[in-house]
């Protein structure tokens, strides 16, 4: 069979409303590196996305109110090398900025909280810490011999 | 043995003689130097550029404050940025409050017997119209309507060219009608100078941000920002506008704070000539301002915004046209007067604006109490700008066989206050 060039399904006046009903797009939802004001979002997105694109697929699927959105595209980098001084290339990603409508805000949730010292009695954590203090101790050397190897003596 | 014992015989003879001298310093006072490579030195430098610029008339002053070019934040008046006026009220220390200023009679609220009240409020500002004069003013509105909506035959334009070719002649005729039947009740505007398509500039400084990357890595700088205006038309007169509430009232305003850098507006920088221009050159004797008019251009009309379902955000952009206009209106006629960032403003300045897009008109009102802007300046500096703005009223519902139907008469009356009001 001859390879023919597929071409998207490209509006003519008179054609139907183009409408993807099970989208294979999936998007990811980042911490923003710089400071963004409180009502806009940062996602990384694919690379065939337009920003009507991501518009429609927010609302229709997740019904969030979207305002405005904004697209670049973030070159990734082709300057580290391997073992065998070839250059590795990093991904090219499309990123894309929401800003909410209707005054809604978002800020990203801190996904790793910070851990006090202090486990909970009977937890796993505590049992874990309490083995692991007992396994180190194990490892130490008679408290008697005064820090003295045991290389040598009896 | 005997030198020793001779020494403390001199010491108390001089001490008897240094008190009656009189206390005057030896030496000039110590200051920074102003050359060497240390940030007392840089300083140094400053204040003397500061006191220089200060003494200098007011052109050279411009210049000197225009003179150093580094990437700045362009500002547009008429910008697509979502919330854009509350970064803009931020930019520019303005408070929002909204309902005109008391002296312009509420237009709104009077829906019942509109010609009446409407003449009322009209009476009140200026003694001089009455029921035949308001009845000459509507003709002429009238008049600059059915001209450019019914006598004129406009064939269809480009898109997103339909403003400036149906609504702009409309305004352009009925400011300069307005203008020259209201002359003959305030003389001011007999000498008045009505500009079509003015260009509006001015330069300031706001803020403080460490230079996160380049060779000057790690420096101090203050955000450099640039409006390049085009209003409609406006209006300059000779005199001074009055102030609408002291200086002292704009203490308890409050203004957004934003901790976001610009850019995030989206807001973009470009670097170009620093420019500080009213409309007119610094000899004019028209140097005071007095009214704007500006023009919704096609992409932000209402039918448009409503059809992207962002109906709430007409009137953020009509509220950051007119304050970034206003302000840097007004900013620029201070600087024409010798004030800028470091010598604040003595008197608030004035002025006002009607935005409009041929069928909805909204008001504003302008009063610049300070210039002081940047980091240093700004340290313990109480005074806020202020803008007044109202809703948005329609002047008439359509045209039907030669005639206009549903002429709003608040807002011409609203249309006559703004233009009547003088010192």
């Amino acid at each position: 069979m001859p390879v023919t060039r597929l071409l998207y399904p490209l509006y003519q006046f008179g054609g139907p409303q183009l409408r993807i009903f099970r989208p294979n797009w999936f998007f990811t939802l980042v911490r923003p590196g710089k400071e963004q004001p409180p009502d806009t979002v940062q996602f990384r997105i694919p690379m065939e996305m337009t920003k009507y694109d991501v518009k429609n697929y927010l609302e229709k699927i997740y019904n969030v109110p979207v305002g405005v959105v904004r697209t670049r595209i973030q070159h990734g980098s082709n300057k580290k090398r391997n073992h065998l001084n070839q250059r590795v290339k990093k991904p090219d990603y499309k990123v894309a900025y929401i800003q909410l409508a209707q005054g809604q805000t978002f800020t990203f949730p801190d996904i790793f909280p910070e851990k006090d010292g202090t486990a909970a009695e009977g937890s796993i954590e505590d049992i874990r810490k309490k083995y692991s203090e007992d396994e180190k101790q194990k490892q130490k050397l008679d408290p008697r011999r005064g820090g003295v190897t045991d290389w040598f003596g009896l | 043995m005997a030198a020793r014992r001779r020494l403390p015989l001199l010491f108390h003879l001089k001490r008897v003689h240094t008190e009656a001298a009189v206390t005057e310093p030896a030496y000039p006072p110590i200051v920074h130097s102003l050359t060497a490579k240390s940030k007392g030195a840089k300083g140094r430098r400053f204040e003397e550029w500061v006191n220089q610029t200060s003494a200098s008339p007011v052109e050279e002053k411009i210049a000197s404050v225009t003179r150093m070019q580094r990437k700045k934040f362009v500002v547009y008046p008429q910008t697509f940025a979502r919330n854009a006026d509350r970064w803009y009220q931020h930019f520019t220390k303005t408070a929002y409050v909204p309902g005109l200023p008391g002296r312009f009679s509420p237009g709104q609220e009077e829906q019942g017997s509109p010609p009446a009240a409407a003449e009322a409020a009209v009476r009140a500002t200026l003694p001089g119209i009455d029921r035949d004069a308001f009845e000459d003013i509507r003709a002429v509105v009238t008049r600059a309507i059915l001209h450019e909506h019914w006598h004129e035959k406009k064939p269809r334009t480009f898109v997103y060219r339909e403003q400036e070719r149906l609504v702009g002649p409309f305004l352009r005729s009925l400011v300069t009608g307005l203008t020259f039947s209201l002359a003959r009740y305030n003389p001011l505007l007999l000498q008045a100078s009505v500009d079509l398509n003015p260009q509006l500039n001015f330069y300031w400084w706001r803020g403080q941000r460490i230079i996160p990357k380049g060779h000057r890595r790690g420096r101090v700088e203050s955000p450099k920002f640039q409006i390049d205006d085009q209003p409609h038309s406006q209006i300059r007169i000779t005199q001074q506008l009055p102030e609408f509430t002291s200086m002292e009232a704009s203490y308890a305003a409050e203004v957004p704070e934003i901790t976001v850098a610009p850019n995030m507006m989206p807001l973009f920088k470009r670097q170009y000539e620093n420019r500080v221009f009213t409309g007119a050159k610094v000899p004019d004797p028209a140097r005071y301002g007095h009214t704007q008019f500006h023009l919704v251009p096609d992409r932000y009309r209402r039918d448009r915004m409503a059809r992207l379902q962002q109906s709430d955000q007409v009137d953020v952009f009509l509220r950051a046209n007119a304050l970034s206009s206003l302000f840097a209106w007004t900013g620029a006629q201070a600087m024409y007067q010798g004030f800028w960032n470091h010598e604040d403003v003595t008197r608030p300045f004035v002025s006002q604006a009607v935005i409009t897009d041929g069928h909805f008109f909204t008001f504003f009102c302008y009063q610049l109490n300070t210039l002081a802007l940047s980091v240093e300046t700004d340290a313990n500096n109480p005074r806020k700008n202020l803008l007044w703005g109202n809703e948005s009223l329609r002047l008439y519902d359509r045209v039907e066989d030669g005639a206009v139907v549903g002429l709003n008469d608040d807002v011409i009356a609203l249309l006559v206050q703004f233009l009547a009001n003088r010192p």
